[in-house]
């Protein structure tokens, strides 16, 4: 039997019914074709599936869709405004952090989540916020380079 | 002002924003009407008969909506090398590995998929299995394929010049022996495909490969459609590295449910099934002696080489040929006898990773160096200089360096990580060691034996003059390609690069062999430059005519057009072009004509614009057997310099820095070099410390997660100094050759030597755990 | 990866919970943050007919301190909100960097001490850091209430002593005395996102800033079938003033102690020989915070 779940999803009330077993993963990408949240393994192992929940960088592999009821759900879709990237997308394109980009959603929301809590991390904060995000193209260089430049541009505004 | 307006720069790459949108679809993000979910039946055993498949309880499930075995699949074999077609789709008579397919089920979800997978009955006669590489060449093992004595998958015997009397001359004699461990792409985006076999009997298969070329051959002589009917589109792909690059059971499941029933079937495998099907590194041991003379010059190498290949073959007669060949260069030598095995297992298959056969015995060969340099009392680096070739220069095995910036680049890293005040000077626990590398920048003949050209492009300007759009079969995998054509074709047209577009990875486009053995940027480039030149010199010709000029005197830079370097009177075509526009806002105005006007108006004289282009090496190699693998029009090289701290207590090891040079040639775009050579070394550094594919006694791997097979996290992987260098190929497009490959070359040697500087002690088998550096060190301190 | 179905039950208040548990007990999983159950849950290790969130109870997820005498730590915080909090870092530092230490940051985020602890896999890291400090478990159900030490808890891998009816609601964990400190070290083949090889807690009391030793309590983990204590080392030192080769021997009175494997992911031998020299740095560790401590 289905349950009805009520939640914001990147800035929008939704509402829908979903099974126990549902995952918040699935329920982003098949029930609201928000494909942009990546599924790499399930387990929790390697950050593809990043959102961002009541402000938290969490794998949504490991959410119950029923679990995100009446939550505040951040994905990859939600970050550019008016057709605008953000400074996090912009610096990220810049810098050459993105190669495949299949880890990029996620790595930009953990990096956003860093950064609203930490405006001016250090190089090892930046590489710690983002150390449950598995890269296998980048060498993870160019994309802490990008967070870097992130934070410059963000200086003093809202993330 | 730079030579070039495009090329050379920092462009960011033209499928950035889609990427870091959210809005890039990869295979997995497709959605059709009507759906169908696949899910493949796995052999649970590692070497067995199959007696029976029962599948009528499967079939009743409700949701399911074919079942496909050896039975409707056909008897058709196939592999990687036509010499060795050696699997087919399902296991027919014997499974020979845990994870070789039998089946594949077709249902309305991905559950009700799983769940029949688990309702058919395979009734097996369980053999006995072999593991290990050595134990199944020896006598009585078991034999995995009737065809093949011994488990010999391939053999190779090579020698090239008088090896023993090399050896005689030699001063010093010095051996090594190297073993890796069977290691996994571990690409963060699984295979996933959508396979659509539409009424009139054709198929496309959207599908998360490397090769779409290949795959479409394969698919097609599979499922016996004719090639014509089969179309294979890249979507975005998350990553391929090698295993990538050959059609999968996936892919070929997907089709021909596709075809029983009708509509478009959806499949992806789990993380663990990425794990079942490998088609990665191959377990490599390495038996290698060096004859020097005590002045350090190299005089004969004899190498030997055993591979366990697992299941199938795979790729693996071009791997078994690379650890051979691929040690030609890039130092001289005088002498060098190559004996290579590569041995059948009741594992996954092995194929092409990041480097192919040649990492392994690039990095025993490199270690091995730096002991033959240690017991002359030369300097590592001087050990290289002394020997590297140079431009030029032809390899014992016949490969020809037309371009070689090695001296370059250990001069470069030499510089750039203040080697000559730290060796030697640094406190016991912290290491410095350095290594070099070289690779092919593609691979001088295809797959299968054919004269087919390597890439075809197809450049069309749009017929309003302002858009060129690149048509190309080569695959964006997230190396970069597609940026680098649109910057070769921007640079030659003389447009700016936001005025290109690339349509790429589809078969229905043009025939390109795919990304695989490093070889799109000098190819696929080739072919991009040669369909710009054409529409360039049409629209130069129109010119002429139009104007009365000298077709030579017109150039194109910068979206403008120049006449013996000026303005030129243009008049005629300007006042042509504003008529037509009449109402735009933006006329084009200006000293200079432009390419938009010029383009436009050579439409209105000749209809669509069009050009072509078109490449193939030429015939290379030796003429012995073989010859063909290691041949390539050009050849990327790389020197680095690595420092570790070694934890002396534990034996764990913490990589600090990374300098890394490259010849590429010419980068056509600074930033995806350096991200092609930061990702090389990402997975060097893991295959030298963490990376293994484990398994238990029963042949059923340990560790099928990403959580147990380690690679690098943005905490392990230390920053990088990267170093460009450009030896300008001939053989190259604007002398561009490779960079994707070739840079992991040095990386896992740079890692050994650094820890034995620290330590030591000289590991010589992977991974370099902190246990195994530990026990290495406590037997060392017990001997003395 | 899809997980298997199951009934969801999402009680609003903690009798409610115990209710349920009551019930459905040996069919039931509890699930906090899910980062352990549901992970084997697609791995289909386990296969709960029923799953219970105790999400929406109110009062699990608080640290409260209880006017410097003792804290009360609710089962369902996170290992984030552990590694950040003040008094954890300053009072209960082993739990502060056990927390700190445990998978990644997304992990963190969701995974919480209930469930580190309940879950009892050997080489988890909460719970050696629970034992050095001498937490004590509380455990309800529907027919009333127990207090656990930690160091009681752990019966073998997978396996504490809870109840299926029972929930694990908080732990109370007493202040250390002036002049304590603690530690943690954890070994394993990645700076990150690691499943211990072997892990070590330490806490040590001592007289004064330069005094000797008059408690100490060693915990190691992943070396056992349960965390364990290492009391005879633990007595070795008791007494004693703090040096390097006090705690070198310590280290190696607890190997004793232990019985790892030889798995995958090390030899029995090199996990011995590690807890000897982590259980040492450990132990200098602890002193190090111990003789830093401030009012």
């Amino acid at each position: 039997m289905k349950t009805i779940i009520s939640l914001v999803v990147n800035g929008e009330q939704v509402e829908a019914a979903v099974q126990s077993n549902t995952t918040l993963l699935q329920f982003l990408r098949e029930d609201l074709g928000l494909t942009g949240t990546k599924h790499g393994c399930g387990l929790g192992d390697c950050g593809a599936c990043t959102v961002i929940m009541d402000g938290k960088p969490v794998n949504s592999c490991l959410v119950l869709a029923v679990q995100a009821n009446g939550r505040n759900v951040l994905t990859i879709e939600g970050l550019a405004e008016n057709g605008k990237l953000h400074p996090i997308q912009r610096a990220f394109v810049d810098k050459g952090a993105i190669q495949c980009g299949f880890c990029t959603p996620g790595m930009i929301l953990s990096a956003k989540a860093l950064l609203a809590e930490n405006p001016k991390p250090t190089e090892q904060e930046i590489r710690t916020a983002i150390s449950g995000n598995l890269c296998r193209c980048t060498g993870y260089q160019k994309i802490v380079e990008a967070i870097q430049e992130a934070a410059k541009s963000l200086e003093g505004t809202e993330v | 002002m730079s030579e070039f307006s495009v090329l050379n720069t920092r462009a960011p790459r033209i499928d950035g924003p889609a990427k870091a949108t959210g809005r890039a679809k990869y295979a997995d993000d497709f959605i059709m009407p009507g759906t169908l979910y696949g899910a493949i039946l796995h052999s649970p055993i590692a070497h067995g008969k199959i007696l029976h498949i029962d599948t009528t309880q499967a079939l009743k499930l409700k949701g399911v909506k074919a079942i496909a075995t050896a039975k409707e699949a056909g008897i058709v074999k196939y592999g990687v090398s036509p010499a060795r077609y050696d699997e087919t789709l399902y296991a027919y008579e014997k499974v020979r590995y845990v994870g070789d397919e039998i089946a594949a089920v077709a249902a309305v979800d991905y559950a009700t998929a799983l769940e029949a997978v688990n309702l058919i009955k395979v009734d097996y006669e369980e053999l006995p299995a072999v593991f290990d590489m050595f134990e199944a060449m020896k006598e009585g093992a078991p034999q995995i394929h009737a065809e093949f004595p011994g488990n010999l998958n391939a053999e190779v015997h090579q020698e090239f010049g008088d090896t023993a009397a090399a050896f005689a001359e030699s001063d010093l004699v010095v051996d090594h022996t190297f073993l890796n461990k069977r290691q996994d792409a571990a690409f963060i985006e699984p295979h996933s495909c959508l396979a659509v076999f539409d009424l009139d009997g054709r198929l496309t298969l959207y599908t998360s490969t490397q090769v779409p070329h290949y795959v479409m051959r394969t698919v097609a002589m599979v499922l016996r459609i004719p090639v014509g009917n089969v179309r294979v589109v890249k979507p975005y792909v998350g990553g391929g590295f090698g295993p990538k690059c050959e059609a999968t059971p996936l892919e070929m499941s997907a089709g021909l449910l596709s075809r029983m029933t009708g509509k478009p079937v959806k499949m992806t495998y789990a993380r663990e099934q990425v794990f079942l099907h490998s088609r990665a590194r191959h377990q490599f041991y390495a038996e290698m002696s060096l004859g020097v003379k005590k002045d350090g010059t190299m005089m004969a190498l004899k190498n030997k080489a055993v591979l366990d290949g697992g299941a199938y073959t795979s790729f693996g007669i071009a791997t078994v040929y690379y650890s051979g060949s691929l040690l030609g260069g890039p130092y001289k030598l005088k002498a060098m006898k190559y004996d290579g095995y590569r041995v059948y297992t009741n594992r996954p298959a092995c194929g092409a990773q990041r480097g192919h056969g040649g990492v392994a015995h690039r990095a025993a060969f490199e270690q091995l160096l730096d002991m033959t340099a240690e017991k002359l009392g030369i300097d590592p680096i001087e050990m290289r200089l002394r020997n590297i070739m140079q431009a030029g220069d032809v390899t014992v095995n016949e490969l020809d360096m037309s371009s070689l910036g090695m001296k370059e680049c250990i001069e470069s890293v030499r510089e750039g990580s203040d080697w000559d005040k730290k060796k030697g000077k640094l406190p016991k626990g912290k290491g410095i060691g350095m290594a070099c590398g070289f690779f092919v920048s593609g691979a001088g003949y295809p797959i299968y034996r054919s004269d087919t050209y390597h890439s075809t492009v197809v450049i069309k300007i749009s017929e309003d003059g302002g858009v060129a759009t690149v048509l190309t079969g080569s695959a964006e995998i997230g190396q970069g390609s597609d940026t680098a054509m649109a910057m070769i074709a921007a640079e030659t047209l003389g447009i700016p690069l936001e005025n290109v577009k690339v349509v790429s990875g589809d078969t229905d486009l043009s025939v390109d062999l795919g990304a695989y053995s490093s070889r799109q940027t000098l190819m696929t480039g080739h072919a991009t430059k040669e369909a710009a030149e054409e529409i360039r010199s049409k629209i130069a010709q129109f010119l002429s005519d139009e104007l009365g000029c000298p077709v030579e005197s017109i150039t194109f830079r910068d979206g403008k057009v120049f006449f013996d370097g000026q303005p030129g009177n243009f008049e005629k075509i300007r006042t042509q072009f504003i008529k037509e526009h009449r109402g735009w806002t933006d006329p084009p105005s200006g000293e200079y004509l432009t390419f938009r006007e010029a383009a436009r108006l050579a439409f209105l004289k000749a209809g669509t614009i069009v050009g072509t282009g078109k490449y193939k090496p030429p015939r290379l190699g030796g003429s012995y057997k073989g010859a063909a693998v290691g041949t390539s029009p050009a050849y990327g090289c790389s020197a680095q310099i690595v420092e570790v701290s070694v934890d002396m207590e534990t034996g764990e090891i913490t990589v600090n820095n990374m300098t890394d040079a490259h010849d590429c040639g010419l980068a056509v775009n600074r930033t995806l070099v350096e991200g092609q050579m930061h990702g090389s070394l990402s997975m060097g550094l893991g295959e030298c410390l963490f990376e293994e594919v484990k398994f238990d006694s029963r042949g059923r791997i340990l560790n099928p997660s990403l959580g147990e097979y380690r690679i690098p996290t943005a905490l392990d992987m230390p920053n990088v100094k990267s170093i460009i260098v450009e030896s300008l190929e001939p053989n190259g497009p604007y002398g561009a050759k490779e960079v994707g490959e070739g840079a992991i070359m040095p990386t896992i040697p740079a890692i050994l030597n650094a820890i034995y500087d620290a330590t030591g002690v000289r590991i010589s088998e992977l991974p370099v755990s902190s246990e195994r550096l530990y026990m290495a060190m406590k037997k060392t301190k017990e001997k003395e | 990866m899809l997980l298997p179905k199951f009934e969801y039950h999402e009680p609003s208040t903690l009798e409610e919970a115990l209710q349920l548990l009551s019930s459905l007990g040996g069919n039931a999983k509890v699930l906090a943050g899910g980062t352990d159950l549901l992970v084997r849950m697609k791995q289909r290790i386990d296969r709960p007919a029923h799953v219970i969130s105790i999400a929406r109870v109110p009062g699990l997820d608080a640290i409260i301190p209880r006017n410097g005498h003792r804290v009360t730590v609710g089962c369902a915080v996170t290992a984030r909100e552990l590694s950040r909090h003040e008094l954890i870092n300053d009072r209960f530092t082993p739990l502060a960097i056990a927390a700190s230490r445990l998978g990644a940051p997304m992990i963190r985020n969701r995974a919480t001490i209930g469930g580190n602890l309940v879950n009892a896999r050997p080489a988890a890291d909460l719970p050696p850091a629970c034992m050095v400090l001498n937490a004590t478990v509380k455990l309800k159900s529907a027919k009333g209430e127990r207090d656990v030490s930690v160091n009681d808890f752990f019966r073998g891998p997978g396996d504490c002593i809870i109840e299926p009816h029972e929930l694990m609601v908080c732990l109370n964990i007493e202040t250390p005395p002036p002049w304590s400190g603690g530690s943690y070290i954890k070994l394993g083949a990645r700076k990150t996102l690691e499943i211990s090889m072997v892990n070590v807690a330490t806490g040590l009391t001592l007289e004064g800033p330069d005094g000797p030793i008059v408690d100490a309590r060693i915990a190691l983990g992943a070396v056992a079938p349960t965390p364990l204590r290492a009391y005879g080392a633990e007595e070795f030192l008791i007494g004693n003033k703090p040096s390097e080769e006090l705690f070198q021997r310590a280290g190696e009175i607890g190997v004793g102690f232990c019985s790892p494997i030889s798995d995958h992911r090390g030899t029995m031998e090199y996990r011995c020989m590690m807890i000897e020299t982590l259980t040492k740095r450990c132990l200098e560790r602890a002193w190090e915070n111990a003789r830093s401590w401030k009012p």
